[in-house]
């Protein structure tokens, strides 16, 4: 049976649409940061909070407590607050003699818990006979209809039927359902971790589980009907319908109903979203899976479960349960308090017994019991909460005058706030920041320097990066630029040794051009002791040999521990002796001729030629002419006949010779049809003249780099090391695909240095003096380290120089660890010695019981894009992303909304994910590192079986339970003159939908004016600004 | 039926008789009263055990097992602690039968009987604390004990290890030279009403202690009341190695 087309395109479609507010996961080895809310982003931040705090079950606010904190350490203005709570009572009227202004303030700043208790069933009346401590009226007569109510808002709707039954009856189906599916997406996903493979992966995710699953023999045991739900329909679209017709669930909730399906398990939801939609990822293409496949599964053994435990609680579709409702009310009400987890602990147990006993009358009278407590101990925790506020704002006289209404009008203002108080409070937090920035930057036009520095450096914007830009340019005449860490150009790079492209370039962009590394020196060999490592582990992971492998050379890997745990620097070093170094390869950057990518054609086949005839006739290198290679490659392209003459040589006849062509046309793919297709795959590699003067040309002009060249000029690449550590590729730059930046810095490097470059960009106004060099250099985040690469092509003349520079580069190194590096430590004043911080900072980035080798991209707040001088003279505390941007060179704005659709929508995504890691780091972070495993070697999960964690582990975030990181919304801040930067604000779409929706704030500074402007609830609203502007601002 | 046996399977619960002490320890007004049945109803069975005259029929131990399963796998549906206690106990007495039938000396049930009664005395005391701070002490309701009561949490944690015979308490080497001398059948028997116990354990502890905790924290257990019941399980674990040590 099979159903109609257009209702299988309808479910595929419902699918999408449903999955959309669930945001990609990329494999971790490439981490990208990411909006766990960016499919909201469509909605204003607040109302897209509130969505996503139902949809993903978590907190978007921090608990009151930490802002009161923030608070008492300053980082709160009263003032900003009082006018929030203004704004919030603005349309009300006064209530009774409440000073409502005093009492919400006190309530936000002095009052840790909440004052709205929630009330499911007591009135305002019960709640002011509470107050007043006179007995409690009497809840009328149409409790039941209330209590029905409540059950058909709390069990119906979009929850899943299986959450409603255990909800009602204490069972566990929905943990059970989550992890059948986790072990199904963790066999078929599994990209090389397991050593025995899910068979019939090729056949996609539904079919190969369709297949294993009707021979399941535990399902079979446990009575889950699996293949006759199977058996419904072929195709995965068909067993949806099927199921969501059984369960009762109507047409016009399917999307909603499919949302919180798939809200469930995020993480792997939004991996296969991500991995559905790559085309090009080698294991999609392997094994294909989407989530139809994925919803069909979770759907199938979610009606087998509940029709396995509905045999025993008779509730187990939509038309079941509001069937219970209606003529169970009693009982039902009970089940969902009990089970719920929200009955009154006295009375719990002989809930229970009634339950258990199962007589009607008897739940009946227990359930009269029952609401009338629930009713007084609501009423009574409602006037006690009002109470303990008034007394807190004396103002207990006023609370007790209130009339009925009153109170009621009371207690909905004060529910609204706790509502909304968390926008008040991050308004707050944003205010001050933004006065704090404003007061620290400096104004002033910069003055022209007189004399080119000795050497300029192009760093990333990321916020790691002020602080070593700042330390540099402070030991010496350095003057540096921020610039988005793949420096402008998307690159595909092929390493050295590895068959597969990696992009380096934000995610939003996919790279058309390939760049190889190719090596001079002969084949690339694994050492020995490579190939020992490998051995070891395949002995570790093998089913059958680790019990044998631990006895008889496990004392290897326990000195391995050993070393690494107690001297991690040290045995490191050792051990790198062990291991001979990479050959250094060389970057094909320029675009290959017809002829040039021809001879490459040929000189691959003939390459290929020899490996063949020496594997496969044995023949030694010496008895292999260049002639015999000729032959042989005319005869496999069809150039000429077949019938060999140099079969003689070969040792063969001519059929056998004539079959080893064949052989080479078809297996070892000598032929036409092969070369073209080489020919146009060669054609990705390199770039052209035009497009490498573009690249460097748009690079230097967006960060306002068109004159005063230095002699050196570092473009700096940024990435991180350490050990043991899943998250490694996090602490990488973002820009570059969540991969080191040094790749990117030495194309660039190579394509300024070059001198047909240099011509064109000339005659553009560019004027690179010829003593200026490009160096690709790399800064390590956790250790601070910046060094130089590609020494051997730097001209003879600037070695007299390099001292100078690396002695620069070391001293901003030692100043920047021992800034940095105490913030990481339990007493940040016990490391105050430059050297000793370098040396811890250098073990971080060893020791593999490190859980928080740096901090990484923790407390990011601002995005600045101007001239550095504005920045220059304050700390930002590695809190800013820095973008070099000179508006006088950019009037037609291109460079600014270039680096607004680039960068900072790559920057909104960085600050999002920590934002929502710190708030609320079980749900939308990942929890402890500590207990974490690797699944499938693309994610990680908690303990052996959880959802994929998606978003920054606690350790990045908070600091002793508390978060380290300030959870406050991007900053942005546009140093140009405010009509220009409103129209490119306007001009890139993205942006302008995140700064409407409040997703960013967005700051401009005009320096044409000396005004700022802020952009706060939808409009424009200028910034006071200091009178003078200091010298040097510690921000 | 020999009545003087008949009287000794209330105090050594056999069911249905068992339920008496059961409905006993429901109905006892506060915790430390509950504490001191625990204490001393099996004391009163061991006492009638010895004045017992005549032989021990063959299948009381059987039934002693029985009932120790039954209640064992009655624990694990139970979410309220004093009646969770209850069944722990009854299960656990039940199982006092097989040395009985043996003729392990009279002074070493005593201790035995004490190594499981002493624990669950502890607990009931610790369930009434809990009681008193939140209205019940029931699993699944509210967690985070641990977070919140961290002192009361570590008692607990303990005393119910006590009780449910980890090493080094006396009910460990209780159970342990039952399970030697009794035969293969009523051995794997007893070890899957040993790890039922466990099970319950693990259910009640993660029905409690784990998960956030609401604010405010209650107050925690006072000092005084938990070094005198730390020591008391101090105590307790030290008479385990000397007195009951030798039984395994």
């Amino acid at each position: 049976m099979s159903i109609p087309l257009g209702l299988r395109l309808q479910i595929r479609s419902m699918i999408h649409v449903a999955a959309e507010p669930i945001p990609f996961f990329w494999p971790m080895r490439t981490f990208i940061h990411h909006n766990p809310l960016h499919g909201l982003e469509d909605l204003p931040f607040e109302e897209a909070l509130q969505l996503g705090a139902r949809l993903f079950h978590g907190r978007t606010f921090l608990p009151r407590v930490t802002y009161q904190r923030y608070l008492s350490e300053g980082k709160v203005e009263r003032e900003t607050l009082q006018v929030g709570i203004a704004k919030f009572l603005a349309d009300r009227d006064r209530i009774g003699g409440i000073e409502l202004t005093d009492w919400l303030s006190t309530l936000m700043t002095r009052r840790g818990r909440k004052a709205a208790v929630d009330r499911t069933l007591a009135s305002a009346n019960q709640v002011h006979a509470a107050l007043h401590d006179r007995p409690l009226p009497d809840g009328g007569t149409q409790i039941m209809d209330l209590l029905r109510d409540q059950l058909r808002r709390e069990l119906l709707g979009d929850r899943p039927l299986y959450e409603a039954v255990d909800a009602l009856y204490g069972t566990a189906i929905g943990t059970e359902l989550d992890e059948l599916v986790i072990k199904i997406c963790l066999d078929f996903f599994d990209e090389g971790q397991s050593v025995w493979d899910m068979p019939d992966r090729e056949h996609g995710l539904f079919y190969a589980w369709r297949d294993m699953a009707k021979r399941n023999v535990p399902f079979f045991l446990r009575g889950l009907n699996i293949s006759n739900i199977l058996g419904q329909d072929e195709r995965p679209e068909g067993v949806i319908a099927y199921v969501l017709g059984e369960l009762g669930v109507p047409e016009e909730r399917w999307i909603d109903y499919l949302t919180r399906e798939m809200t469930r398990l995020h993480g792997w939801t939004g991996f296969i979203r991500w991995r559905s939609s790559a085309k090009n990822y080698y294991w999609e293409q392997r094994f294909p899976g989407d989530l139809v496949d994925y919803v069909a599964i979770r759907l199938t053994l979610a009606l087998a479960l509940l029709i396995e435990r509905g045999k025993r609680q008779q509730v187990w579709t939509t038309e079941l349960i509001e069937q219970g409702i209606e003529t169970r009310t009693a009982e039902i009400y009970l089940r969902h308090e009990l089970n719920g987890g929200r009955v009154t602990p006295a009375l719990a147990h002989s809930v229970d017994m009634a339950l258990k006993r199962n007589k009607p009358a008897l739940i009946a009278r227990y359930c009269d019991e029952y609401v009338g407590l629930k009713i007084a101990n609501e009423a009574e925790r409602q006037a006690v909460a009002l109470r303990e506020l008034a007394g807190l704002a004396d103002g207990e006289a006023s609370l007790l005058a209130l009339s009925v209404e009153q109170l009621a009008e009371l207690m909905d203002v004060i529910a609204d706030l706790e509502a909304h108080e968390g926008m008040i409070w991050l308004r707050s937090l944003e205010v001050h920041a933004v006065r704090r920035f404003l007061d620290g930057v400096d104004r002033r036009a910069p003055a022209r320097r007189e004399k080119r520095p000795f050497a300029q450096a192009l760093f990333c914007i990321d916020t790691r990066s002020e602080r070593i830009r700042r330390h540099l340019e402070r030991v010496g005449d350095y003057q540096t630029f921020g610039i988005a860490g793949f420096f402008g150009v998307p690159v595909s790079f092929m390493e050295l040794g590895k068959g597969s492209e990696m992009h380096l370039c934000p995610v939003i962009l996919t790279p058309k051009n390939l760049v190889p590394e190719i090596s001079a020196a002969t084949r690339y060999d694994e050492a020995a002791l490579g190939v020992l490592e490998k051995a070891l582990h395949e002995l570790k992971e093998s089913v059958l040999t680790p019990f044998v492998t631990v006895e008889a050379i496990g004392l290897l890997f326990g000195f391995d521990m050993i070393g690494k745990t107690v001297a991690p620097r040290g045995y490191n070093r050792w051990r790198r002796y062990l291991h001979p170094p990479k050959p250094g390869g060389r970057l094909l950057v320029d675009k290959l001729s017809r002829e040039q990518a021809d001879s490459i054609v040929r000189a691959v086949q003939r390459a290929v030629i020899v490996n063949a005839v020496e594997h496969e006739l044995g023949l030694a290198q010496e008895q292999i002419t260049d002639d015999l290679v000729r032959e042989l490659r005319e005869a496999a392209l069809g150039h000429q006949r077949p019938d060999l003459g140099c079969c003689p040589q070969l040792g063969l006849d001519k059929d056998a010779a004539r079959q080893f062509v064949e052989r080479l046309a078809r297996v070892y793919r000598i032929s036409e049809t092969d070369a073209h297709l080489q020919m146009e795959r060669l054609g990705r590699i390199g770039f052209t003249l035009d497009e490498q003067v573009n690249y460097v040309g748009t690079a230097l002009r967006a960060i306002g780099m068109t004159e005063q060249f230095s002699r050196f000029v570092l473009l700096v690449g940024h990435g991180s090391t350490s050990d043991n550590n899943p998250y490694e590729s996090a602490l990488d730059c973002g820009a570059c695909g969540g991969n080191h930046g040094l790749v990117s810095a030495k194309v660039l490097a190579q394509m300024a240095n070059k001198p047909e470059v240099r011509r064109v960009l000339r005659r553009q106004g560019i004027d690179i003096p010829d003593d200026c060099w490009f160096i690709p250099a790399m800064h390590n985040t956790t250790s601070d380290e910046l060094t130089i690469h590609n020494l051997p092509l730097i001209p003879p003349s600037h070695l007299v120089y390099m001292d100078r520079l690396r002695n620069g580069l070391t001293s901003a190194t030692r100043l920047c660890a021992a800034e940095r590096v105490p913030t990481l430590e339990p007493d940040p004043g016990a490391v105050t010695d430059p050297n000793v911080a370098t040396r811890l900072a250098q073990r971080n980035s060893m020791d593999w019981s490190q859980v928080r080798p740096e901090w990484g991209l923790s407390r990011n707040v601002y995005f600045v894009i101007g001239r550095r001088h504005l920045t220059q003279s304050a700390s930002l505390d590695g809190r800013a992303f820095l973008h070099s941007y000179d508006y006088r060179i950019d009037p037609k704005r291109r460079l600014l909304e270039t680096i607004l659709t680039g960068p900072l929508v790559v920057g909104q995504w960085i600050n999002m994910e920590h934002y929502f890691s710190t708030v609320d780091n079980d749900c939308f972070g990942s929890g402890s590192k500590v207990n974490q495993n690797v699944a499938g070697r693309f994610a990680v999960m908690t303990g052996n079986l959880s959802d994929l964690r998606t978003g920054l582990p606690s350790q990045t975030v908070l600091k002793n339970g508390m978060p380290y990181h300030e959870p406050l919304r991007l900053i942005t801040v546009i140093e140009a003159p405010f009509d220009m930067a409103n129209q490119a604000i306007e001009g890139v779409v993205a942006i302008k939908t995140l700064v409407k929706n409040a997703w960013i704030r967005m700051l401009v500074i005009d320096p044409e004016t000396d005004k700022a402007w802020l952009h706060s609830r939808g409009e424009w609203v200028e910034q006071a600004l200091p009178q003078a502007t200091a010298e040097n601002n510690a921000l | 039926m020999d009545p003087q046996l008949l009287l000794i399977g209330f105090f050594l619960p056999l069911f249905p008789l068992s339920i008496a002490v059961n409905v006993l320890l429901e109905r006892m007004p506060t915790p430390w009263s509950r504490a001191l049945v625990l204490l001393i109803w099996p004391q009163i069975g061991v006492f009638l055990v010895a004045e017992h005259i005549g032989e021990l029929p063959d299948w009381i131990k059987y039934w002693g097992l029985a009932t120790a399963g039954l209640y064992a796998f009655r624990m694990l549906a139970m979410r309220e602690v004093n009646h969770w206690v209850g069944f722990l106990a009854t299960s656990s007495w039940a199982l006092l039968w097989t040395p009985v039938y043996k003729g392990l000396s009279l002074a070493e049930i005593e201790v035995l009987a004490l190594g499981f009664g002493l624990p669950l005395a502890i607990m009931a005391v610790l369930a009434g604390e809990i009681a008193k701070r939140y209205g019940a002490a029931y699993t699944g309701l509210y967690g985070g004990l641990a977070v919140a009561m961290p002192r009361l949490t570590g008692l607990l944690i303990v005393s119910l290890f006590a009780a449910i015979a980890t090493p080094v308490f006396p009910a460990f080497f209780a159970v342990l030279h039952t399970l030697v001398i009794s035969q293969p059948l009523p051995a794997v028997w007893l070890v899957s009403i040993w790890g039922t116990w466990s099970w319950g354990a693990a259910r009640l502890l993660q029905g409690l202690i784990v998960g956030p905790a609401e604010l405010p924290y209650p107050e925690d257990l006072g000092i005084a009341m938990t070094w005198f019941l730390s020591l008391l399980l101090a105590g307790l674990a030290v008479l385990g190695l000397m007195y009951t040590g030798r039984l395994a």
